[in-house]
């Protein structure tokens, strides 16, 4: 009989060590999360600001616009804190990937209908990025909540809600 | 599963009403809900007009923006050739004169971040925003 430490079973390494894929969607769900925290705040926090990078669309008018300025940064905070925490995932994840389709749409259709952008999508963390790199930042986020979709592992409390 | 997400969706688009509706009642005073307010450093075209010759417009547009087309008797002075066209700019002015900045269009924010370096670093007074920018222009002339 072998009784060397070095060696042992597999279902005993299995339980000991968990495979690193399961962090990753939690992980990147908080980076995610804290985000949208981040950059909701910043949008909060000057409401007239972001009232007019949404009008900058073109796409709105104004009485939508500045509604909407008092709306979305906290729906992005909300469901910021819903990822990092783990609540409501599944509502947060479709929410904030719904939000990025949305901004990437309008950034292409303001982009091609030759409107100078400061789209706002970030607050004032980004203002002096080029439109690519407004672009790459967003599909960069949107690649990560749609890893972070297919990824997660079902929670109890999705069960209850 | 399709009963939880729609659940949660719901319930997450709720929440986020809450400090929504609160922010909004703060600002109920200090917000114009039906149109866009003017700033203070800002000009409507009709005042602009108003002072006839003593205006100065300066299109804060890019280059190729202002070479297509721009506001008769305009200057062009972006921030991307701000230290080219700065000099040319200051040629034209004149201390009687009322510059009138202006981009594309009302939030936009270039015609700002130009006229408040006029003011900090060229030491310029009589510095405004045209409300509306180039687009509240074209519409004027239509």
């Amino acid at each position: 009989m072998n009784t060397s430490p070095h060696v042992q079973s597999p279902l005993f390494s299995a339980h000991r060590r968990k495979p690193p894929r399961l962090f990753v969607a939690p992980a990147l769900a908080a980076i995610i999360g804290g985000l949208f925290i981040y950059f909701g705040a910043l949008k909060a926090w000057d409401p007239l600001k972001f009232a007019n990078d949404i009008q900058n669309f073109h796409i709105l008018p104004w009485p939508l616009s500045v509604r909407l300025a008092f709306y979305l940064p906290w729906l992005e905070i909300v469901c910021g804190v819903a990822l990092v925490f783990g609540w409501w995932r599944r509502g947060a994840l479709a929410i904030l990937t719904s939000l990025m389709l949305v901004f990437i749409s309008a950034t292409i259709a303001a982009q091609v209908r030759g409107i100078d952008l400061d789209c706002g999508c970030f607050g004032s963390a980004t203002k002096n990025l080029s439109f690519t790199s407004h672009l790459l930042i967003d599909f960069a986020i949107l690649a990560g909540l749609l890893i972070v979709w297919f990824r997660q592992q079902p929670r109890r409390n999705d069960l209850y809600l | 599963m399709k009963r939880v997400l729609v659940r949660q969706t719901l319930v997450l688009l709720a929440l986020a009403m809450v400090p929504g509706i609160g922010q909004a009642v703060y600002y109920r005073d200090r917000v114009s809900w039906n149109a866009p307010a003017i700033a203070p450093d800002e000009v409507t075209l009709e005042q602009a007009q108003s002072w006839g010759d003593s205006v100065l417009w300066v299109d804060a547009r890019p280059t190729e923006q202002f070479e297509r087309e721009h506001i008769p008797a305009a200057l062009s002075l972006n921030e991307d050739s701000w230290d080219e066209l700065l000099p040319q700019m200051l040629a034209q002015w004149s201390p009687e004169k009322h510059v009138v900045v202006y981009c594309s269009s009302q939030s936009c924010a270039a015609s700002h971040d130009v006229a408040r370096r006029l003011r900090e670093e060229a030491g310029l007074k009589n510095v405004y925003v045209l409300h509306g920018g180039w687009e509240g222009w074209s519409a004027a002339k239509k």
